[in-house]
């Protein structure tokens, strides 16, 4: 029996157990450097675990913020330029011509139910001008119902409305950072920006989007990703404006000269009434669009599905990490265990003392324990810190986002205890377990 | 003489310990009494037993057959805690080689059985500054065990064994590792002991010893081949059955 009613008189009474953890300090510092290198395991076991929950954290939070604002219940389709056409490259005045046609969309709309809104969306790079100052938007053309769709905030003024789509009027909606590139110290609305030779009204600003990733940017497809603009500077403009204004073709820059793309909608935004019927309506978008289209000059973006995959990906990368969190601790539990069970050989002769002066076997139990645990506690605690510290760092210089939460750092540490009073137990049962006169006579 | 209670009273009692195929006979039938008071000599060659017979007199070890009377308590088949209460309550241990803690300065190092019987700090603090003082280390409380001499070490040893004020202080070879003069204060201080009344067991192989102590028992082979007065004559402070002092009384001021 390891622990009677002794250890519970012990653990209940606060003056033995202040006296038994000064003098478990007390033991530890007689022996400094054995017991920093002891603690250090569960220092680095204890850090890494919340270090690397909250970067995963971060990471997936990010990400899943990003699916998030494609919309759940939407497919987005897009067009993509084919990889079989690095002909046009080579030929600089040739006009590529792929992607999304509106029979496409109609085609759509008439087959596969319980779509409720289709937002086509054309996409171009230009440059927009306000006076001296330029900024190399994203210019989107698209419908008045386009925010709503995709979770996009009117910060200031106003989307445009459906009146100004059907008469093709001249107003934008400039992205945040878009605006503040071309108006730094005016309110942007109600001003005009000009495009090329046809200046636009600014109706209203919105909040700056995340990107879902360099490549896959709207008007980006087929760019380089040498000349990709600064942040994320994007104009919307009535799709009908900019069908009127710009025409079908669209010119690029790419590394080897000039391209001309005709293309008619670069992205179409597909929106289930039934968010159980996204994937079913995915396929069977999928379906018309495989007919229609001989080579693959266009993608499907579910991101319901993406959602569902973010997830498993957190929750395999969770999975792993628990493992390499209760390895590392368990090795760091060896190396505690290791070093009592040095300590315990070493103090033999202490331990036959301290039972001559009439240290029970719960007393030499109890104080092993105390001492693995500050070991573990104080590792634990260092980790802790180690671990806040290294998040911190992660996002200040390689400006990833990192989420610490308190529960990473409250379960380390708790399991960091625990880990001492595990790994404690059976050195400390061997010191009590020594004949008292054996111990009295070891050298 | 008044009939006395003995403090330590053994009653044919055997060690046997297997060593190998053989069966060793450590302590082949010994009964003895110890009356308060006394000042014994256990002496004999080594192998003859002695150490085994300390061991059971400190309650360390348990008689294979016979019975061991310690204070009138019959404590031969005690369990392993009781037997630690025992220690700690009834029984002062000093070490030849001092056994002292390293980590502990000597006032924490006096207070350890104190703490075992879970005294208040303050009042062990107490009784700590007080022995240290009476064996003359006042000056030295904070120091650690290898900042002294061996002859204070084991000044120190001696207050820690008259810490829980026990009725029997057992000694291994107390002198063993001392030059002769710190020796010679060591004893000095043991028949001060013996002299205020307290009850010593010396367990020795230093023949000369026989002249110091008020009884000798030779032990040969496991047997007591031999059980005289010794050499030491003085009046002992309680010659009737009172409780051993309090150990404020049992030195005076030095």
């Amino acid at each position: 029996m390891i622990f009677n009613t002794t250890t519970f008189h012990i653990l209940s009474n606060p003056r033995h157990l202040k006296r038994s953890i000064l003098l478990g300090l007390k033991s530890l510092w007689m022996r400094k450097l054995r017991s920093l290198l002891t603690a250090l395991g569960i220092v680095f076991g204890v850090s890494s675990v919340i270090a690397m929950l909250s970067i995963g954290e971060g990471a997936s939070h990010e990400a899943q913020l990003q699916i998030k604002q494609l919309g759940s219940q939407n497919v987005i389709i897009r067009s993509v330029k084919p990889s079989d056409s690095s002909a046009t490259e080579a030929a600089a005045t040739v006009i590529a011509e792929y992607g999304l046609t509106v029979r496409d969309l109609d085609q759509i709309r008439d087959t596969v139910p319980g779509i409720s809104i289709v937002v086509p969306a054309r996409a171009s790079r230009a440059f927009a001008w306000r006076y001296a100052r330029n900024a190399e938007c994203d210019v989107l053309g698209t419908v008045p119902w386009f925010p709503s769709m995709r979770n996009i905030k009117v910060t200031n003024g106003r989307f445009f409305s459906d009146v100004e789509m059907r008469n093709r009027v001249n107003v934008c909606v400039l992205s945040e950072s878009a605006a503040r590139q071309l108006f730094p110290l005016e309110s942007p609305v109600g001003k005009t920006v000009r495009l090329e030779n046809t200046y636009f009204r600014v109706i209203g600003i919105t909040a700056d989007n995340p990107q879902i990733s360099a490549d896959s940017d709207i008007g980006n497809n087929s760019a380089s990703d040498s000349d990709s603009p600064d942040e994320n500077f994007q104009m919307l403009i009535p799709l009908s404006t900019m069908l009127e204004r710009f025409g079908e073709i669209v010119f690029e820059r790419s590394a080897g000269g000039y391209t001309w793309e005709k293309v008619e909608l670069h992205e179409v935004v597909v929106k289930c009434e039934d968010p159980e019927a996204v994937v079913a309506n995915a396929n069977a978008i999928r379906h018309i669009l495989n007919r229609n289209h001989k080579t693959p000059d266009y993608e499907i973006i579910v991101p319901i599905e993406l959602l569902r995959q973010a997830e498993r990906t957190k929750q395999i990368f969770n999975i792993v990490l628990g493992s390499i969190a209760a390895i590392s601790l368990i090795v760091g539990g060896i190396g505690i265990m290791n070093i009592m069970l040095a300590n315990v050989t070493e103090r033999t002769r202490e331990i036959g003392v301290r039972r001559a002066l009439g240290a029970k076997r719960a007393d030499i139990i109890f104080q092993f324990l105390v001492e693995t645990v500050i070991l573990s506690g104080a590792g634990g605690i260092i980790g802790v810190a180690l671990g806040l510290a290294i998040p911190l760092l992660v996002s200040q210089l390689a400006g990833m986002t990192t989420i610490v939460g308190i529960g990473a750092p409250l379960l380390a540490f708790t399991i960091s205890v625990l880990t001492g009073i595990i790994f404690g137990i059976y050195p400390a049962k061997r010191a009590a377990d020594l004949n008292p006169v054996e111990a009295l006579r070891h050298e | 003489m008044k009939k006395e209670t003995p403090i330590i009273s053994l009653q044919n009692v055997r060690k046997r310990y297997r060593m190998g195929d053989a069966i060793v006979n450590a302590l082949d039938g010994i009964t003895l009494d110890i009356m308060p008071g006394e000042y014994v000599a256990i002496m004999g060659a080594s192998g003859c037993g002695k150490s085994t017979l300390l061991n059971l007199l400190g309650c360390l070890d348990q008689p294979t057959e016979g019975d061991y009377l310690l204070g009138g308590q019959n404590v031969s088949h005690l369990e392993d805690d009781l037997l630690s209460k025992t220690r700690g309550k009834k029984l002062g241990f000093i070490f030849q080689s001092y056994n002292l803690i390293q980590q502990l300065t000597v006032l924490e190092n006096i207070e350890v059985p104190l703490y075992y019987q879970g005294l208040p700090p303050h009042e062990s603090r107490e009784i700590a500054v007080r022995l240290a003082t009476q064996v003359g280390l006042g000056k030295r409380l904070d120091h650690r065990p290898n900042e002294l001499s061996g002859g204070q070490q084991q000044r120190v040893a001696i207050a820690r064994s008259l810490a829980n004020d026990p009725i029997v202080i057992l000694a291994d070879e107390a002198t063993g590792n001392l030059d002769s003069k710190s020796g010679e204060e060591i004893l000095g201080i043991f028949e001060e002991l013996n002299r205020l009344g307290k009850t010593l067991i010396f367990v020795t192989h230093d023949p000369a010893m026989a002249n110091r102590v008020s009884r000798v028992i030779r032990l040969h082979d496991g047997q007591v081949v031999e059980d005289r007065p010794g050499g030491l004559k003085h009046k002992t402070a309680s010659p009737n059955p009172t409780p051993a002092p309090a150990p404020a009384e049992a030195i005076p001021n030095s």
